[in-house]
């Protein structure tokens, strides 16, 4: 399996992403056509449903007009043990970033969301590690572009051509 | 605050010059996607009407909170399509959004595009 997209943020149009190939193996593993391991995903689309649970999570749907992705942004940070062993104040700052990307999150809004591929009762959702909501109206038409250009001209070529096109790609518009 | 988050189904992407007798979206239930200028708006009956070149659309606001409507502006709306007694569709609608500012050729080439990926991929996958 080709692992040189691991650690890049794929941009899949929804359908793709919701027919990910999932490993049965715990946690399970992700593949793009049974070619491409990936871990993670950036979508784009307008905010459907969503179920704020303060503390806990912000629980959220883009529908990018190819199907509904389902987003986890985790609230959790004063109650998990893996923040317990960090340093309190990350913690703390680490917890204000992700309330103030909740409190953007609005239905009907368009939100470009990034973070980890995981499955949730056998469905793949995106557990998110970063989310921003697009003023620009063009914004969901430009990302259907992108995902178009990335899968013909870099996502289904071979490494060594794909390294020369990755330049072309604005793959970190929001780093 | 807080709505549903159970699976939603996503609104498929329509012209409402495509959204009559024989597509398959237009359908009772059906989750569609819809764009146009706003004609009509009444604030009684929350109804509004979209229009797109000569083909024009009712739309049933009811569940939108937050979102002004401004006639001549251009909207874009996701919810499920009702087929009245007289034949006439409504879409109720979910979501909706001001888009003025939407390039409208672009908009309708991409989906073109994005429709053909679509057949491609689904091909593909299936091979």
């Amino acid at each position: 399996m080709d692992k040189s997209l691991f650690l890049v943020h794929v941009k899949l149009l929804a359908f793709d992403l919701l027919s990910l190939a999932q490993s049965p193996t715990n946690p399970p593993t992700f593949s793009l056509d049974h070619r491409f391991s990936i871990s993670r995903a950036e979508a784009l689309g307008v905010v459907v449903s969503r179920e704020h649970k303060p503390g806990r999570f912000l629980k959220f749907a883009v529908d990018d007009g190819t199907g509904c992705v389902p987003c986890v942004l985790w609230l959790n940070h004063a109650t998990s043990p893996y923040f317990a062993r960090q340093r309190p104040q990350g913690v703390r700052q680490i917890a204000e970033v992700a309330n103030g990307q909740a409190s953007l999150v609005k239905l009907g809004s368009v939100a470009r969301v990034r973070g980890r591929i995981t499955s949730y009762r056998g469905e793949v959702q995106i557990t998110v590690s970063r989310v921003v909501v697009e003023r620009d109206p063009n914004a969901e038409v430009l990302h259907w572009l992108d995902c178009l250009k990335l899968a013909r001209r870099v996502y289904g070529k071979p490494t060594t051509m794909r390294n020369t096109l990755h330049g072309l790609c604005p793959m970190d518009k929001m780093t | 605050m807080a709505s549903s988050g159970s699976a939603v189904e996503s609104g498929a992407p329509v012209s409402l010059k495509d959204l009559r007798p024989p597509s398959p979206l237009f359908a009772d239930g059906a989750s569609l996607r819809v764009l146009g200028k706003l004609q009509e708006y009444s604030v009684e009956t929350t109804v509004a009407i979209i229009v797109d070149r000569d083909a024009s659309l009712k739309i049933d606001t009811q569940h939108l909170r937050d979102l002004s409507f401004r006639v001549g502006s251009i909207y874009q709306f996701i919810g499920e399509l009702r087929i009245q007694p007289d034949n006439e569709a409504l879409l109720q609608a979910r979501v909706g959004r001001n888009v003025d500012g939407l390039d409208l050729d672009l908009y309708h080439q991409s989906l073109q595009l994005v429709r053909q990926f679509q057949v491609e991929r689904t091909r593909y996958r299936s091979t």
